[in-house]
């Protein structure tokens, strides 16, 4: 499905290229992207000064914006709302992933989601710029949460050598979970004809 | 030359160890009590990295912000043994106040923190977890008499419903007799949010919040004067 025109092009967190690229492999999703790195959303204000330059540069050249972003920058909102942009619906990527309804279920249970790309740099993410580390992890981890649950796009073997890992630096079990891509094209496409044309 | 224990104890909470942060406590109570180690040696290292996170937020990392909470609530266990051992009255000098997480925000650390700051500084705390929802926190606050409400959000779009708080606020008639006090990420970063969505004040942390709820417990009184 066509959303629209050649005008529109997609900035998305590099936590959905596969994703992303499988739906545009399969002709589901016609629209040209950039990504941008997602251990953006680590540091909020660099992940929004990128977004707004990339967003500039968008409009500077005419094109329509259709964010694939949760709300992950202070003023997420404002830039996903802007004249010609819109963005997915959703807090996180998580969320855009499973829906709504799936997501805050699974979210009161105290579910730690894992994506495909941050499991595999889990190290970084964790121990570098979370700063966890030793039985910290594990306190911190079994505090917040009850349980790891990878959600897996099946377009990559599941790293199983890493969720073992993951689930012994936590101290909590970590299960599977097969995602569909279906609510992740459906928010796109969504946002896609809604961006406010000029 | 005297031993830095604040310092070393700040060392201990920048490396995220609160294990040897514990320990450091257990060596100064060994001549001193557990109550003191709250005023001279808690508070002025919380105070030291407070500003260390109000400062440079983005060199102090989320390991650290949880491990000072701890610190604070491992100690305040300790005191509170400590009385109950000795047969005196464990009892809390300042509150009640209630938080929460707003409806729809699942992000807990913040309160977290919250609350060991605030109970470390001797408030009695009535925490209500996550994903609150309006009524929520103003069934507990009439249950318990507080004038302070603290709610705590990280994203723009769960802050906004702490616009609902406001108006249940004002519904049941308590507009100034219960103050709100906002805090998370986006607050920190889009202060002008607090005003925006109802919030009554805010701080640059966790830890500085006592400060906070102190200030809005006394506008309460103030208030309340005025009007009866």
């Amino acid at each position: 499905m066509n959303p629209k025109p050649a005008t529109q092009v997609c900035v998305a967190c590099s936590i959905f290229r596969n994703e992303i690229e499988r739906l545009q492999a399969e002709a589901k999703l016609d629209l040209p992207v950039r990504f941008l790195g997602s251990m953006l959303h680590m540091v909020p204000e660099k992940l929004e000064k990128r977004l707004q330059e990339v967003v500039e540069e968008e409009r500077a050249k005419g094109h329509e914006i259709v964010l694939a972003y949760g709300d992950c920058c202070p003023n997420m909102t404002g830039i996903g709302s802007a004249e010609g942009v819109d963005r997915t619906q959703g807090f996180n990527c998580p969320e855009i992933l499973l829906g709504g309804e799936t997501y805050r279920k699974m979210r009161r249970e105290g579910v730690f989601f894992l994506l495909p790309e941050w499991t595999l740099m889990w190290r970084k993410v964790f121990q570098g710029t979370l700063g966890l580390q030793g039985g910290t992890a594990q306190d911190f981890m079994k505090e917040m949460h009850t349980r790891l649950v990878y959600l897996d796009t099946e377009l990559e073997p599941v790293p199983e050598k890493e969720l073992a890992e993951i689930s012994e630096y936590c101290g909590l079990p970590v299960e599977r979970m097969k995602v569909s891509l279906e609510p992740l094209l459906a928010s796109l496409m969504k946002a896609a004809t809604r961006v406010p044309h000029e | 030359m005297s031993r830095d224990w604040s310092g070393e104890l700040v060392s201990c909470i920048r490396g995220a160890d609160r294990v040897a942060a514990n320990a450091i406590l257990t060596d100064w109570a060994e001549t001193r009590t557990y109550e003191e180690a709250v005023t001279h040696l808690l508070t002025p290292a919380l105070e030291h990295f407070g500003k260390l996170w109000a400062d440079k937020g983005g060199e102090t990392s989320l390991a650290q912000g949880y491990v000072a909470a701890k610190v604070a609530e491992d100690l305040i266990g300790r005191v509170l043994a400590a009385r109950e051992a000795e047969g005196r009255t464990v009892e809390t000098k300042l509150g009640p106040v209630v938080v929460g997480n707003v409806e729809e925000d699942y992000h807990p650390l913040g309160r977290k923190m919250l609350v060991a700051f605030l109970r470390s500084a001797g408030w009695e705390v009535h925490d209500l977890g996550v994903d609150v929802p309006p009524e929520v926190f103003l069934d507990k606050v009439q249950e318990v008499d507080a004038r302070v409400v603290g709610a705590s959000a990280m994203m723009f779009s769960t802050a906004k419903n702490v616009v609902g708080i406001r108006q249940e606020i004002e519904r049941r008639g308590l507009t100034g007799r219960v103050q709100l006090a906002v805090g998370g990420a986006v607050f920190k970063l889009r202060p002008e949010l607090v005003q925006e969505f109802g919030g009554d004040g805010t701080a640059p942390s966790a830890l500085h919040a006592p400060a906070l709820f102190e200030e809005l417990w006394q506008r309460s009184l103030s208030l309340d004067s005025v009007t009866k």
